[in-house]
């Protein structure tokens, strides 16, 4: 077997694993922090949607309120 | 006459060479294969475009800079030349895609079955099983790859485009246009190489299998995950962390929620920015030289080998996983672990529902999906740490 081959498969035990251990760290590490997220924040409700719209009118009808004020000084 | 006789020589055509003319015949097939068969379009186009580009005799969009001897610019380089010095050289477009790919993933899925990420570890077996094939290839004497070489073939099998690119331009320049090339075309028949080795190493038993179905994932987890992956590869790989720093720098910006407008521009506007910029300097590194070789076929063959050993071993360890887990798995997201974010997914969804038409696979293939993004970007870690 050539110096190349050899070193080819060296790469291969090393790179997987690596990659494996990895990712068991972060398999790990996911489900302690979701452990302690849930047990100190309570369980997720499903996400609000529309959150972004709901703000944007929000800033739409504060416009509108300045828009009218200035309109009420100058308009006449 | 004499100033016609100039101007004739100077033409394209008494200057095109053989391999000239053939490079630009691949980058008008490279077009066809973009604009007909909307293979991966918003890469190959540019690809396409820059490789005619490059190939136009006496354009010189690819020339260095010329310098005086008292430092004074002489003669300016070529658009393609600065472009792929500042972009690729450097490793900065693939590096600002990853951010941008960032921005665009869920992590929910993921993050509600944590276990997927054992898929996208086990779909990496594609990229070190090809530098075998390749450093095989170079030991019986039919190619001429040196390990640094089949390293950045390999990353093709990690299906995913800024990390092949990024790898190739640190290990393996001369091969990046090659690289490149296989690894968004292979990306883009995803959908015709995967099925049939899926069916191949599955039952249709296994294929009906529905998934138990996910829970709701938090707000505060996604907001600190992209911060933990961000620790542990900052502890344990930093050859990593720039591949992975700007990916969870691009998540946290989406999923933190305050900072919109940065992760709309990384995203759309500056994403499609480094696309044209980087489909061009792909394709300047097609020239006559580069590619026109027997090694270029070979890395055509082993990109294939690459996406069908990863599929491969990523739906065998879904199938291990199936029998040990409490909950069932279903072999079909194993797929998904290769990456070639959305489409795998896709193509697990596809399979399951032709065998069970109200088994929407595609929630769950997420998983193993984004999973196969970090798996690829810790393999290259890997790589550029053994061989950089």
């Amino acid at each position: 077997m050539s110096e190349l081959l050899t070193e080819g498969f060296s790469l291969l035990i090393m790179g997987m694993g690596t990659v494996f251990v990895f990712l068991t760290v972060l398999v790990i590490g996911t489900t302690l922090m979701s452990r302690i997220i849930n047990r100190f924040f309570g369980q997720p409700e499903p996400e609000p949607r529309g959150k972004r719209r709901l703000a944007a009118t929000e800033d739409l009808s504060e416009l509108a309120a300045v828009a009218a004020a200035v309109k009420a000084v100058h308009g006449h | 006459m004499d100033k016609l006789t100039v101007l004739l020589g100077q033409s394209g055509l008494a200057n095109l060479g053989i391999g000239q003319l053939t490079m630009i015949i691949i980058g008008l097939v490279l077009l066809y294969l973009a604009i007909n068969k909307r293979f991966e379009p918003l890469l190959l186009l540019p690809i396409g475009f820059g490789a005619i580009l490059v190939n136009i005799p006496g354009a010189g969009m690819y020339a260095e800079p010329i310098y005086a001897a008292d430092g004074h610019l002489e003669a300016a380089g070529g658009l393609l030349y600065y472009v792929y010095s500042i972009g690729i050289e450097s490793g900065v477009f693939p590096l600002l895609i990853f951010m941008g790919v960032g921005a665009m993933t869920d992590f929910g899925p993921m993050l509600a079955n944590p276990k997927t990420l054992f898929l996208g570890a086990a779909a990496q077996f594609g990229i070190f099983g090809t530098i075998i094939g390749a450093v095989w290839m170079s030991s019986m004497g039919w190619m001429d790859f040196s390990l640094a070489d089949a390293a950045a073939i390999g990353i093709i099998g990690g299906a995913d485009g800024p990390t092949s690119i990024f790898v190739a331009s640190q290990l393996a320049p001369d091969l990046l246009g090659a690289i490149a090339v296989a690894a968004y075309s292979y990306m883009a028949l995803v959908p015709l190489i995967q099925p049939p080795i899926m069916r191949a190493l599955t039952t249709k038993a296994e294929r009906k299998i529905t998934m138990t179905q996910l829970r709701v994932v938090s707000k505060r987890e996604k907001i600190i995950f992209p911060l933990m992956v961000l620790v542990l590869v900052a502890m344990f790989l930093p050859s990593a962390a720039p591949l992975l720093g700007m990916f969870c720098f691009g998540n946290l910006m989406k999923e933190s929620g305050v900072v919109e407008r940065l992760s709309d521009t990384a995203q759309n506007a500056l994403m499609n920015i480094v696309t044209i910029f980087l489909g061009l300097a792909v394709g300047s590194k097609l020239s006559a030289d580069a590619f026109l070789n027997v090694e270029t076929l070979g890395i055509l063959v082993l990109g294939l080998a690459a996406f069908c050993v990863g599929t491969a071993t990523g739906v065998l360890m879904a199938k291990l996983m199936n029998l040990m887990s409490k909950t069932p798995i279903n072999p079909l997201i194993g797929s998904a672990g290769v990456s070639a974010v959305p489409m795998a997914a896709r193509v697990s969804n596809k399979v399951g529902l032709e065998n069970n038409n109200q088994n929407f696979l595609l929630m769950h293939a997420m998983g193993p999906n984004v999973a196969g993004v970090i798996g690829s970007a810790v393999a290259a870690g890997v790589l550029l740490s053994y061989l950089g």
